[in-house]
């Protein structure tokens, strides 16, 4: 599909939008490939397959939370463009991951490089905080905002309207065991994801509960909804006989102090 | 603005400050960096308290800026329950500078940031953020428009309320707030609770989300024999459950997870070829 300078431009700002939401907008999630998926997919005039991509492409990224060694993701920008190829050429999630993933590592070692330069801006912040001066601290703090802009804005529209033709012809020149091998890997992946939400979440105490949550999602047809209302009761059964338990012990000491 | 309700009378400080306050702390990481990460963000946010609180007294605004130039980093959503606290703690400097050390106040922004964070961590990133992308998700695998829309508002709506409440809280019994909640041990209790939600949801996606299996087929002696139907017979969702088991006991082992994924994109990629995994 040939893409218009305008449509190229908007990809460029879905993108920046994806940085933008971590650094100005309280990580409110934009950043998402659900969020992006459907945008990309509005633009290029196909917003339920853009969804659907979207819906995909999360769960392959479940565990790049941003925190800790994932980190090492640019779900943002990845997701972006590799919804925006997937479109485009009319191929599905595979292309997405295949050309979102390095585009994720790309622009993570660019925000490397941006962070280290804003520690330097940072100086200038303390000589304005020394001279009591918050609206140059303010400037200093929104330059954030237009280097966000231009760091992502420009390299996604270069990457998706120069790029389509050349990604396109590559896709489609694919056999068809290259297309089994990627479908395989946009498959296993997303164990990745989940292991890693493992590695914040599970505490061994907290081992119990996810097996439940497994076994009752193996063998029985219950959805996420009704299976994180049975996860929530069960959470507010436990604080209450813990929490008796706890003042239990508490009083226990107490009296125990009074003697 | 005749509605704004008086939060300080003593420092005139309102709940428009307080809503500057609410909608600048999105923007903490603006400016984030490795010498000193959130500091910038936190300082920008506070600055309508400040700018009352110090109003006859510029050196005093001028040591309050270097103060909170000092290194400051958590998650996000929490954060203006910390800044609540600072601008309460900054008045009380303020009012008494004689009796109160400003140190302190850098001290407890610093405590707080390691186990605000973990809580944090597990509310956000581990229960509102599964929770809502799997029902964003349940919506969009059948391409339903309303599934980002879902999305953001599931994880959104308690964030929001985080951060205006938190900010009020801090402000007004912050100290005393925590002190209770760990002294009674609730804080530990309140994050192992939400633990166990995001243990289950974590558990639920793994046998509902990865869609690994193994197509291989035998024939022998006439009949064909599908392998994932014994591997069904064993455990239902047994190679999600595995993948996901070995990946995370590397992660464990802190194997970098650069090396990881190429590992996985590999051994998918060959396993794909040659028709085991699909």
């Amino acid at each position: 599909m040939e893409i218009s300078i305008i449509q190229g431009l908007l990809i460029g700002l879905v993108a920046a939008l994806t940085a933008i939401e971590g650094d100005f907008l309280g990580e409110s999630k934009f950043r998402e490939p659900l969020v992006t998926g459907f945008l990309v997919g509005l633009i290029l005039g196909d917003p339920v397959q853009g969804t659907i991509i979207g819906g995909q492409l999360q769960l392959i990224w479940m565990g790049a939370t941003g925190i800790g060694l994932s980190a090492q993701l640019d779900i943002g920008c990845g997701g972006t463009i590799g919804a925006a190829f997937a479109l485009m050429t009319g191929s599905g999630v595979e292309v997405a991951v295949a050309l979102g993933l390095p585009v994720s590592i790309l622009m993570q070692s660019l925000n490397v490089l941006k962070m280290t330069a804003l520690s330097g801006l940072m100086h200038k912040a303390d000589s304005y905080a020394r001279q009591g001066n918050t609206k140059a601290m303010a400037r200093v703090h929104w330059s954030g905002f237009f280097i966000d802009l231009v760091e992502y804005t420009l390299p996604t529209f270069v990457a998706v309207y120069l790029g389509s033709s050349v990604v396109e012809g590559l896709v489609n020149s694919l056999p068809q065991w290259v297309l089994n091998g990627m479908s395989a890997v946009s498959v296993l992946l997303p164990a990745l994801g989940f292991a890693m939400l493992m590695q914040i979440l599970i505490t061994p105490k907290l081992i119990p509960f996810f097996v439940f949550g497994f076994a009752l999602a193996a063998y029985t047809d219950l959805g996420m909804l009704a299976i994180t209302l049975i996860a929530v009761s069960i959470a507010l059964v436990m604080y209450q006989l813990l929490s008796n338990q706890q003042s239990a012990v508490a009083s226990k000491v107490d009296d125990e102090e009074d003697l | 603005m005749a509605k704004s309700n008086i939060i300080s009378k003593e420092f005139n400080i309102t709940t428009k400050d307080f809503r500057k306050t609410f909608w600048r702390s999105f923007t903490l990481l603006g400016t984030y960096n490795y010498e000193r990460m959130e500091a910038l963000g936190f300082n920008y946010s506070i600055f309508p308290e400040l700018e009352k609180i110090y109003k006859d007294d510029p050196e005093g605004l001028k040591e309050a800026l270097v103060r909170h130039m000092e290194v400051f980093n958590m998650t996000v959503a929490p954060s203006p329950f910390v800044m609540g606290i600072a601008i309460a703690m900054e008045e009380q400097y303020k009012r008494d500078p004689s009796n109160f050390d400003p140190s302190s106040i850098n001290a407890v922004k610093m405590s707080l940031m390691g186990p605000l964070s973990g809580i944090g961590d597990t509310f956000f990133w581990g229960v509102f953020r599964i929770l809502a992308a799997a029902i964003g998700c349940s919506f969009a695998a059948s391409g339903n428009l309303i599934a980002p829309f879902i999305f953001l508002l599931l994880f959104n709506v308690p964030q929001f309320l985080t951060r205006w409440y938190g900010l009020k809280i801090g402000y007004y019994n912050g100290n005393e707030f925590l002190s209770n909640m760990q002294k009674s041990g609730k804080m530990n209790l309140f994050t192992y609770c939400a633990g166990i939600v995001g243990a289950i949801a974590v558990g639920c996606m793994i046998a509902t989300q990865i869609a690994l299996t193994c197509p291989l087929e035998f024939t022998i002696s006439g009949t064909t024999i599908v392998l994932q139907e014994y591997i069904d017979q064993i455990l239902p969702k047994l190679l999600p459950l595995t993948a996901t088991l070995i990946v995370f006991y590397f992660l464990k082992k802190k194997v970098k997870v650069s090396y990881i994924m190429v590992a996985l994109i590999v051994i998918g990629f060959i396993c794909g070829v040659f028709g085991i995994l699909g």
